[in-house]
């Protein structure tokens, strides 16, 4: 059995040289341990760089490791090769993504019942940007093809897995809140005035 | 009370209400469906005029306003004198409203992740076929390197180059009709009788097959030897002609 410390080690080297986000399972077999040590390796190794404040941290995106840079550093990396900002997601791709993203898997149907406007062309180019997929068929009628975010998206947005999408219930509430003192008051109004308009 | 706004602000019909109501800084669960509706209409009118297609996609919600607005005239309490309340008509548009105005806001929030995310910089897959691929394959290799292996190839082009001069050398020094008389003289020297066979001396090259033969053709012309075969592709046997062997011409045809 190798030592941990050897393990770990290699980790590293392997993420150098690797590039890519390397799985978690896929270098368990190269040392024969399980798949859940090979991850623990990792995210030790990730906190070491974490609390040594390096320049290059370790980032995880769902069960794969990649090194990256730190965004604090981000200022200086651009000093150095000024590298050209990919074109933002627009509004509508936003709102499309965010629906995907939290409801998936999830019909063209839904997203559109809910946007209140057709999405074929923006589903299109999010697809095109691999940041969805078709995850399967639904049930209903004509069977509609589901979609789903990638690993992409989880990329694009810095998260490790889905779990790490923002609390969507607790932005729900903050507008309930915030409406919440108006409701009471204006829709007795709203109802005497019904009364009269009767 | 035209709102003049610009287009592509709204993503959709919901969009634009979300936007409406909260301009006009109503609560979402009393929106003054009268007012709101209105300045709906002159919007999807307005839009109307640019872009047909795009308003279409309006027009739904603008016709679910009316009939909200409609049924907003409707007395809503219950006949039976209970003093129940019929479910407000806004309702359902309040729930749709809210669910996509959840949406809006997790698209912002994700607007403003995927801004955090561009901060961190990673490299992409690194291109590894160094390590794997044939390295023969790959110039991996510096410069003088690379120059040796110039002159090399240098060295072997010139070293063709000689060889091949060679060749054509060989190819000239072929012998001439001549100089294999005045070969075959020696070898009829002392001898009546000789068979073609025997001038060949062992060798089968196809040149000197065919260059012995025009030889002794030359000889039979010259009368210095008679030839005769027996039966076709037989042995052709030699003897000694009425004339002499022809004199030698002297050493220069051999390097012809």
């Amino acid at each position: 059995m190798t030592s941990k410390k050897t393990i770990k080690s290699a980790l590293e080297s392997m993420l150098f040289v690797w590039g890519d986000p390397l799985e978690a399972k896929v270098v368990a077999d190269l040392f024969n341990i399980s798949g859940k040590e090979a991850y623990d390796y990792f995210k030790e190794l990730q906190t070491e760089y974490d609390e040594q404040d390096r320049g290059i941290m370790i980032r995880e995106i769902d069960k794969a490791f990649q090194f990256c840079s730190r965004p604090e550093n981000s200022e200086y990396i651009q000093r150095l090769c000024t590298p050209v900002k990919e074109k933002r997601l627009t509004q509508s791709a936003m709102e499309v993504l965010a629906i995907i993203a939290y409801k998936q898997p999830v019909t063209k149907g839904e997203i559109e019942s809910i946007r209140g406007i057709k999405c074929d062309r923006v589903l299109e180019g999010l697809a095109k940007k691999e940041l969805i997929q078709e995850t399967g068929r639904g049930t209903g009628i004509g069977r509609p093809i589901l979609y789903g975010t990638t690993n992409a998206f989880l990329k694009l947005f810095g998260f490790v897995n889905l779990g790490d999408l923002p609390d969507i219930e607790d932005i729900g509430k903050v507008v309930r809140e915030d409406d919440d003192e108006a409701e009471g008051i204006s829709r007795f109004q709203q109802i005497s005035i019904d009364f009269r308009n009767a | 009370m035209a709102y003049k706004v610009k287009l592509d602000i709204f993503e959709g019909p919901f969009d634009l209400l979300v936007y409406l109501i909260e301009h006009a800084e109503m609560s979402i669960y009393d929106i003054k469906i009268s007012e709101i509706t209105n300045q709906y209409l002159q919007y999807v009118e307005h839009l109307t005029r640019r872009d047909t297609i795009l308003a279409g996609e309006f027009m739904v919600l603008a016709a679910s306003l009316i009939e909200i607005k409609s049924k907003m005239l409707l007395p809503r309490t219950v006949m039976d004198g209970s003093g129940d309340l019929l479910e407000d008509p806004r309702s359902e548009l309040v729930q749709r409203l809210l669910e996509y105005k959840k949406y809006k806001m997790a698209a912002e929030a994700l607007t403003e992740q995927e801004e955090l995310a561009s901060r961190i910089f990673t490299k992409p897959k690194e291109d590894i076929s160094i390590y794997t691929e044939n390295p023969e394959i790959s110039l991996n290799i510096d410069l003088s390197q690379f120059v040796k292996s110039f002159e090399t190839f240098l060295y072997k082009k010139k070293k063709i180059e000689e060889v091949q001069r060679e060749y054509t050398k060989v190819e000239r020094q072929r012998m001439s009709i001549e100089a294999r008389i005045e070969q075959m003289k020696n070898l009829f020297r002392g001898k009546k009788k000789l068979r073609f066979h025997d001038l060949l001396e062992g060798e089968t090259g196809r040149y000197h097959i065919v260059l012995t033969f025009l030889s002794v053709l030359e000889l039979i012309r010259l009368k210095s030897v008679k030839a005769r075969q027996a039966v076709n592709f037989g042995e052709i046997v030699l003897t000694m002609g009425d004339k002499d062997m022809p004199q030698d011409k002297g050493e220069s045809d051999d390097d012809k």
